[in-house]
């Protein structure tokens, strides 16, 4: 199958070129066949790849189509790399990202932008397959831009809302910080070692750099490159374009800003784990930055009543604890958490997307309530995907997140405690959105009321797949402990650098069980209170504008990062440019650059009289011109 | 070898479909032999063989000129036919003129002997002057035909001089046997050898319009038919160039310490000149010729360059420009059958009124300026980064400088096309010709975007 690899990205190009170029003239019906079963073609191919990866046949293997860009000593390949990690991660892709094309066949039905929608998501497709496929920074990079590039368009999908424009502009200029730090990070990679293939990279540091001495070539990359994922995957400090990326479609936020997109940064990061291992400074970095956003997200998701705000927020602080994973060295582990978070983040997004489409656009969980009656499967399905995300076993959720915390114990308890607590908010708020959501009384108006339905079936066959998945999702990676093997991990280990392969667990399994039994404790004794205070006592939160106590009022408002971030840097840039447009613009840069046309200008009016049609003339300047020549080179020399 | 033959086969049967009555087929005819001869040069590109006592030599270089010259041929045959559809001029006459044309073109990508030169560039340049004055009763054509054959007979009068000169030095006209008395005696040549030379140079940059031997170029340009122009700006200059980097890289290389200053400073004057007059033209077939000028400066430097890279750089420099221009000229003889006019503001509001003409000018205008996407970008990349290893920074300078200047005039096309009110006068292209403007727009996207696939396409060739 392997020469079958490159219809993988280029059939959803192919969705995108026919769905954008036809564009309105297409009936929706055929837009839907197109853009979904691109991306199932893609997907049926992943999978043939990935049975051939499993069984042994293909290990890793680098697919060269031409060379790309070939500059002096520098010649970047146009070439896909096949193994364990990007199979995994195209699985990933094509599957969730098939499912999120059906639910949105449904959910856009109604839009007049249908095949505008469904050509950006193929292109989004398209350019994430680029991204894992890529077997160089590169090719990594042109798919790092292309999914920005889609979720700016898909986050402003409805451009005539203002508010929505902004937070597009909003995602691609914190994208933008990030990408230069990458982009750095490239450069100084090309510098230091002459390349930028995966391999020829991985080799040379492997070599040059010894572990346990600094590095300050490696931690700088390293560092450049994590700024590049703290952007793409919403990390402080760059993470406040996430919440606000929710203007989108639904579906959208289901597969870019949950499942797929946000991911790459784990995934960079996983895929150079060479580079990163080499430079422990930048894993402690990534460690506390992790640590931080899956506290700090955690603690503003505990008060947002926006559906879609709350599993924002949530995603930012999941994400928070893959980088935890990964700054503890536990790449897999945040692999495992990708693909469980995956399921589980994209079934709650669409389960919410449901819930939107049944209340005719309201996304106030304050005017919901009692819902579970009319929409059975969706709240069935929500359920399970809360319980996953809260890690209860078996579900998906749990045995990820029980491995970082695993990972973490080891590290220090501390951690581990900061783990679980992150985990315990994570389940506070998530029930406390299920019960306002889907218990007690209805809140809304009565129209809304009126209008209250179940989802059509394209919209709920992929909620109940993605419900299937957050049940199974976890068995790949059962540890030991458990009497799994943990497979997944045994699964990636090529790809992990040697001297960062764990001989096996530093826990004893009897501190393993215990700490899972605490854990798993503590989230049902949240539950429980989650339970008390949103149904016994049915509690509801405060109308907007209502007096709010001193912290809850600094959580309802993020931490005022927003408003920080303007202070501190966007009006002070608005000032600097002014001063610099003011000053260098206008006075210096315009002066010097019309004197330049100017005198362009002038000589062209004056030269242009040399032109004068007369044939002696030109004869004249000719024999000049010999004479000159003659004169200088021979007749000189005589 | 082939090739050859074929092409003046095919101009023999351009001129029998007169007297026996196939001219109606005659297009046809013409386009599926260009094609046979093109998958026939295909096939021979991997050999090298020598032809009439080593006079002509089919290697991989003239394999890959004359068959970019036959593509562009091909590309020229659709966009111009709707012009000789029209039976403003005789077809069977212009047509085959038009192939004796290809046929002194593949002469001059493959000879090796300095009659060769000669006949190719006369072969060239006969229907050519017939050709520019192809609008019988134009005032403005006629005068174009006079001035391209009166100086055109000049400058061959000095290249035959010079190739006179260069035989008394040497007693030989085979550039192989010419460079090796060259490189044995680098560094005392005869006076004799020297001034030939710069005869040969200088006949030669008459040809691809070096100043001061280009005033002909924007006069004849402008006064000749539109697709007669299309022709020379691009299938001309090609050959002229593959002609000259032939001589000047094989033959003349070991003493480049003695012309290649004189030809920097031609190179200078070369691409500020074209600039400068193009800002300030009103007509943009005048602004293309002069455009012509400014890219014939660039193309002029790979000349300077001694490694082997600079073949893929010329080849590549040359596919660009032709193409890019080959597109503009396309859309500049769609915009004159509208309105009549070929002044920029002639272009005002194409944007809306056909879009996809604007865009195809847009994709070529960019290309020509050196943007990317486009294959342009990476031509000039490639190209300058050559010229700056060889250490010409002062030449890199001057030629950025130009580019600078030369955003200026090409974005005013695309400026005026995306301003202005669109009128009502409109123009249905056929489906052929949509398809062949597509083709050539898409494929300087796609060369500017992976110019790596191009690069190890010529290289495959080898």
């Amino acid at each position: 199958m392997l020469q079958l690899a490159w219809l993988i990205p280029v059939l959803p190009l192919i969705g995108f070129l026919i769905i954008g170029l036809a564009n309105k003239k297409l009936p929706k019906a055929v837009v839907g066949f197109v853009g979904c079963g691109s991306i199932l073609g893609s997907f049926a191919i992943v999978l043939t790849l990935l049975t051939e990866v499993l069984n042994g046949t293909i290990q890793s293997e680098t697919l060269t189509y031409f060379n790309w860009i070939s500059a002096g000593s520098l010649d970047i390949k146009l070439s896909f790399l096949i193994d364990p990690l990007s199979v995994t991660m195209m699985t990933i892709i094509t599957g969730v990202g098939f499912l999120i094309h059906l639910y949105s066949a449904g959910y856009m039905s109604h839009d007049e932008g249908f095949a505008r929608y469904f050509a950006y998501l193929n292109l989004f497709v398209f350019s994430m397959l680029i991204l894992v496929m890529g077997s160089n920074f590169l090719v990594l990079f042109a798919g790092w831009e292309g999914v920005g590039l889609c979720s700016y368009l898909l986050i402003g999908f409805w451009f005539k809302n203002n508010d929505y424009n902004n937070a597009a502009k909003k995602a691609f200029i914190m994208n933008r910080i990030g990408d230069l730090g990458f982009l750095l990070g490239m450069l100084l990679i090309i510098v230091t070692f002459g390349s930028l293939e995966y391999s020829a990279v991985f080799e040379q540091a492997q070599t040059i750099f010894k572990p346990g001495v600094a590095q300050p070539v490696l931690i700088a990359i390293t560092l450049l490159l994590f700024l590049g994922a703290t952007g793409k995957s919403a990390q402080i400090p760059l993470y406040t374009w996430l919440p606000d990326a929710m203007a989108g479609p639904t579906p959208v936020s289901a597969l870019i800003h949950a499942a797929t997109m946000v991911t790459a940064g784990i995934y960079m990061i996983v895929r150079s784990n060479v580079l990163f291992s080499l430079a422990p400074f930048t894993l402690e970095v990534i460690e506390i930055i992790g640590l931080t956003t899956a506290l700090f997200a955690a603690t503003i998701g505990l008060v947002q009543n926006d559906i879609k705000k709350v599993l924002a927020y949530s995603t930012v602080s999941q994400l928070g604890y893959m980088f935890f994973a990964l700054g503890m060295g536990a790449y897999s582990t945040a692999i495992f958490h990708v693909a469980t978070h995956a399921f589980f983040k994209a079934l709650l997004f669409l389960g919410a997307g449901s819930v939107i489409h049944a209340m005719s656009g309201e996304q106030d969980i304050r005017s919901m309530g009692g819902l579970w009656k009319k929409l059975p499967i969706t709240f069935a399905t929500f359920i399970i995907g809360t319980v996953a995300i809260a890690g209860i076993p078996p579900f998906a959720g749990f045995f990820s997140k029980d491995e970082i915390l695993a990972h973490a114990y080891e590290h220090s308890p501390i951690l581990w405690a900061l783990g679980v607590l992150g985990a315990l908010m994570t389940t506070f708020y998530m029930f406390r959105l299920v019960f306002l959501t889907f218990f007690g009384s209805f809140r809304g108006t009565e129209h809304q009321k009126s209008h209250l339905h179940e989802s059509p079936l394209i919209m709920t066959i992929p909620l109940m797949v993605l419900a299937v998945l957050s049940i199974i999702g976890g068995f790949v990676g059962v540890p030991e402990v458990l009497g799994g093997h943990n497979f997944l991990k045994s699964f990636l280990s090529p790809i992990i650098a040697p001297i960062n392969q764990h001989t096996g667990h530093a826990l004893s399994h009897s501190t393993e069980l215990m700490l899972m039994g605490i854990s798993v404790g503590a989230v049902l004794l949240v539950i429980i209170i989650a339970a008390i205070v949103y149904i016994s006592k049915k509690a509801v939160p405060s109308p907007e504008g209502s007096d709010l106590s001193a912290p809850h009022k600094v959580l309802y408002n993020k931490y005022y990062i927003d408003e920080i971030y303007r202070t501190l840097v966007v009006k002070p840039l608005y000032w600097l440019g002014d001063i610099f447009y003011k000053v260098f613009e206008i006075r210096i840069i315009d002066n010097f650059v019309n004197a330049w046309g100017k005198g362009v200008d002038r000589g062209s009016a004056g030269l242009r009289f040399l032109q004068n049609g007369s044939i002696s003339f030109y004869m004249f300047a000719m024999v000049i011109g010999i004479i000159l020549i003659l004169f200088f080179n021979t007749i000189i020399k005589l | 070898m082939k090739t050859l033959i074929l092409t003046a086969l095919l101009g023999i049967v351009s001129m029998l479909s007169e007297i026996f009555g196939f001219r109606k087929y005659l297009w046809t005819i013409l386009v599926l032999g260009l094609t046979g001869v093109f998958c026939v040069n295909l096939s021979e590109l991997t050999s090298a063989y020598q032809y009439f006592p080593n006079m002509v030599v089919f290697d991989h270089y003239a394999g890959v000129f004359s068959g970019l010259i036959i593509l562009m041929a091909l590309v020229w045959f659709f966009i111009s036919k709707d012009q000789y559809d029209s039976n403003e001029f005789n077809q069977a006459d212009h047509y085959s003129l038009i192939m004796f044309a290809l046929t002194g073109t593949i002469v001059l990508v493959s000879f090796t002997h300095l009659a060769m030169l000669f006949l190719g560039i006369e072969i060239l340049s006969i229907p050519m002057f017939i050709l520019a004055g192809s609008r019988k009763h134009e005032l403005s054509s006629n005068e174009a035909s006079l001035k391209y054959f009166i100086m055109g007979a000049f400058a061959s009068g000095i290249l035959l001089f010079g190739i006179a000169l260069l035989y008394g030095a040497t007693g030989t006209f085979n550039i192989h046997e010419i460079a090796l008395i060259a490189s044995n005696n680098s560094g005392s040549v005869s006076i004799l050898f020297y001034t030939g030379i710069f005869m040969v140079m200088i006949g030669l940059a008459f040809k691809v319009s070096a100043v001061p031997f280009h005033f002909w170029t924007p006069d004849v340009y402008e006064g000749s038919p539109l697709v007669i122009t299309a022709f020379m700006a691009t299938i001309v200059k090609t050959a002229a160039f593959a002609a000259f980097y032939r001589l000047f890289n094989t033959t003349f290389a070991p003493l480049i310490h003695q012309w290649g200053s004189t030809l920097s400073v031609i190179i200078i004057f070369t691409i500020l000149t074209g600039n400068i007059l193009a800002v300030y033209q009103t007509s943009v077939k005048r602004m293309l010729a002069y455009s012509g000028i400014a890219q014939a400066g660039y193309m002029l430097m790979t000349i300077l360059l001694t490694t082997y890279e600079s073949q893929n750089a010329l080849i590549l420099y040359t596919s660009s420009y032709a193409l890019s221009t080959l597109c503009a000229f396309a859309v500049l003889h769609y915009v004159v059958k509208i309105k009549g006019s070929d002044t920029f503001e002639s272009f005002s509001g194409l944007g809306k009124s056909h879009p996809l003409l604007a865009v195809i000018m847009v994709i070529s205008m960019l290309s020509l300026a050196g943007i990317p996407p486009a294959v342009g970008f990476f031509a000039k990349f490639y190209l300058f980064s050559a010229v700056l290893q060889q250490g010409y920074l002062a030449l890199v300078i001057v030629a950025v400088l130009g580019s600078l200047i030369s955003v200026y005039y090409y974005f005013r096309v695309i400026i005026s096309m995306y301003s202005g009110e669109s009128e009502t006068e409109s123009i249905q292209l056929t489906v052929i010709n949509k398809a062949v403007l597509v083709l050539i727009g898409c494929l300087i996207i796609l060369l500017g975007v992976t110019p790596g696939l191009f690069i190890d396409a010529i290289k495959s060739l080898t």
